[in-house]
C-alpha cells in the first residue's frame, strides 16, 4: 500500500529525513514515536506531497510521488489527513467542513454529499453539532470534525499528524476512542504520537525515529517491552 | 456675515442627485476594484513571473501618482487613441483602477493573516489551489481586513469629488455649480461638507453592522 524507499529530505543545508525505508500494508495500523526534531511528522507530510521528497521514492496505491506526472490531488484524495492543531475552515458549519470537498473535489451532489456527512458526524458523535461554526467547539469536537471531514474523501489511507498534542489531557480519550474504532474498521492508518498507550494498544507495529532515521521498528510488545537500540531505551525511559 | 440657507432650497435636488452619483460611482468601484485588486494581488503572488511583474508594476504606478492625473490621462489622453469616454465612465474606470491597486495591497494582508494551516488542510483533500482561495481563504482573509476596507470605501468617496474636474456632475460638482448660481458659497459648502460627512458616517456605521452579520462565524475564534 505504501512504499517509501531511501526516502531523503533536505530543507537547505538541513538534512531531515536521512534515507527512510519502510513499506506499510493495507488495513496495517502504524504508530510513529520519537523525541521531536526527528523527522516524524516530515516523514507523514512526505506521503501527502505536503512536503516535497529531496530525493528517494514514496509509492502509495500505485502513485509514485517521486514523479512530477503524479497528479498529487488524486494521491491526497486517497490519503487523508489529521493535523495536530485542527484546521477546520472558521467560516463554514461543522457538517459544511465535512461537505466541501466531496462537492468540490470529488463532485457529488449536494444531497448525496450531506447524507454522508451527517452519517461520519454521527460516527464522530457529533451529529448535534452539524450547523454549529467551529469556534463554538471544544479542541476534541473540533479534532472529531477533523476526521469526519477526512474521511468524507472515503481515503484509503489515513495519515495522523500529533492529533492529540494540541488537546488538553482529559479530552485526549475522545479523539482516540474514534480512531481505535477506525483502526478497528480495518483502515490503514499511519499515526505521529505521543500517546503511547494508544500506540501500544492498537498499532500493529511501533516504528521509533530519531535524527531523521528510523532506529528500530516493531510490534507494540517489542518496542515498548523489549526495546533493542540504546536510543530508544533511552526515549521510552523518560516517556513511560 | 450674514448667511441665507434659504437660498439654497430650490437647488436641493440639484445637489441629491450629486450625492446620488457620487454615492453609486464609489459603489460600484468599490466593488469592481476590490474584485480586481484580488486578483492583482493573485497575480503578484501567483507562478507566472511576467504577470507577477505586470501587477506589481500596476500598483506602484497607481500607488504612487496622483488620482488626479490619472483621471486626466483616462478622460484626456485616452481620446488621443480614439478612446472616448463619458465623464461618469472616466471616473468609474479611473476609481476602479485606483481602488484595485489598494485593495490589492489590503488584501495581501488579509491573505498573509490567514493560519497556513487552513490553505494545508485544502490541499490535503485534494483542492486545486484556485479553489483553496475561492472556499477556504477569501472569506477569512475578508473578515481579517473588514475595517481596513471600510475605511478605503470612505476614502473611495471622498475621492468621488475629484470626479468634478472632469465635468462629472457629482456632489462636488454640484456645490460648485450652485455656488457660481446662488453666490452662497460658504452656505453651499458648509451643507455639501455635511452631506459628504454625513454619508461617511453612515458608511462607518454600516460596514460595523455589516460586520457582525457577514461575519457571524468569527465570534469567539482568532482566524
Amino acid at each position: 500500500m505504501i512504499f517509501v524507499e531511501n526516502l531523503n529530505k533536505k530543507f537547505g543545508p538541513n538534512h531531515v529525513l536521512k534515507g527512510i525505508d519502510c513499506h506499510i500494508r493495507e488495513r496495517e495500523v502504524v504508530c510513529v514515536i520519537g523525541p521531536s526534531g526527528s523527522g516524524k511528522s516530515t516523514f507523514l507530510r512526505c506521503m501527502n506531497g505536503l512536503e516535497t521528497i529531496s530525493s528517494g521514492s514514496i509509492v502509495i496505491n500505485k502513485h509514485r510521488l517521486d514523479d512530477s506526472k503524479t497528479n498529487i490531488n488524486l494521491v491526497r484524495q486517497e490519503a487523508g489527513m489529521v493535523f495536530q492543531h485542527f484546521n477546520l475552515f472558521p467560516h463554514l458549519k461543522v457538517i459544511d467542513n465535512v461537505m466541501l470537498a466531496p462537492l468540490k473535489v470529488a463532485k457529488t451532489s449536494k444531497e448525496e454529499a450531506r447524507a454522508k456527512a451527517e452519517m461520519l458526524l454521527t460516527k464522530v458523535g457529533l451529529a448535534e453539532k452539524m450547523d454549529t461554526f467551529p469556534g463554538n467547539l471544544s479542541g476534541g469536537q473540533m479534532q472529531r470534525v477533523a476526521i469526519a471531514r477526512a474521511l468524507a474523501m472515503d481515503p484509503k489511507i489515513m495519515l495522523f499528524d500529533e492529533p492529540t498534542s494540541a488537546l488538553d489531557p482529559e479530552i485526549v480519550g475522545e479523539v482516540l476512542a474514534v480512531m481505535k474504532d477506525l483502526a478497528n474498521e480495518g483502515m490503514t492508518m499511519v499515526v505521529v504520537t505521543h500517546e503511547m498507550g494508544f500506540a501500544r494498544e492498537v498499532a500493529d507495529r511501533v516504528i521509533f525515529m530519531d535524527q531523521g532515521r528510523i532506529v528500530e521498528e516493531g510490534t507494540p510488545e517489542e518496542i515498548f517491552s523489549s526495546p533493542q537500540h540504546g536510543r530508544t531505551q533511552g526515549f521510552l525511559s523518560k516517556v513511560l | 456675515m450674514a448667511l441665507y440657507f434659504g437660498d439654497l432650497l430650490p437647488y436641493s435636488s440639484l445637489l441629491l442627485e450629486g450625492l446620488w452619483t457620487a454615492l453609486y460611482i464609489t459603489l460600484v468601484a468599490m466593488l469592481a476594484g476590490s474584485a480586481l485588486g484580488v486578483l492583482v494581488y493573485l497575480g503578484k503572488v501567483g507562478p507566472g513571473k511576467p504577470l507577477s511583474i505586470l501587477c506589481t508594476c500596476y500598483i506602484e504606478a497607481i500607488r504612487n501618482t496622483p488620482l488626479l492625473v490619472q483621471l486626466y490621462l483616462i478622460y484626456f489622453a485616452l481620446p488621443a487613441l480614439g478612446i472616448n469616454l463619458e465623464p461618469v465612465w472616466a471616473a468609474v474606470i479611473g476609481l476602479t483602477l485606483n481602488n484595485a491597486a489598494y485593495t490589492a495591497e489590503i488584501y495581501r494582508a488579509g491573505f498573509e493573516s490567514v493560519p497556513h494551516g487552513l490553505r494545508e488542510a485544502g490541499k490535503a483533500l485534494g483542492m486545486k489551489p484556485g479553489q483553496i482561495v475561492r472556499y477556504i481563504i477569501l472569506l477569512p482573509a475578508t473578515r481579517n481586513v473588514f475595517p481596513a476596507l471600510t475605511n478605503q470605501l470612505i476614502l473611495l468617496f471622498l475621492a468621488s469629488s475629484i470626479g468634478s474636474i472632469i465635468s462629472l456632475p457629482e456632489l462636488t460638482n454640484a456645490i460648485m455649480s450652485v455656488s457660481n448660481t446662488t453666490y452662497r458659497t460658504i452656505e453651499v459648502l458648509a451643507v455639501g461638507g455635511l452631506l459628504y460627512l454625513g454619508v461617511s458616517a453612515l458608511m462607518s456605521l454600516a460596514s460595523k453592522r455589516a460586520e457582525t452579520t457577514l461575519f457571524r462565524w468569527a465570534v469567539g475564534t482568532h482566524v
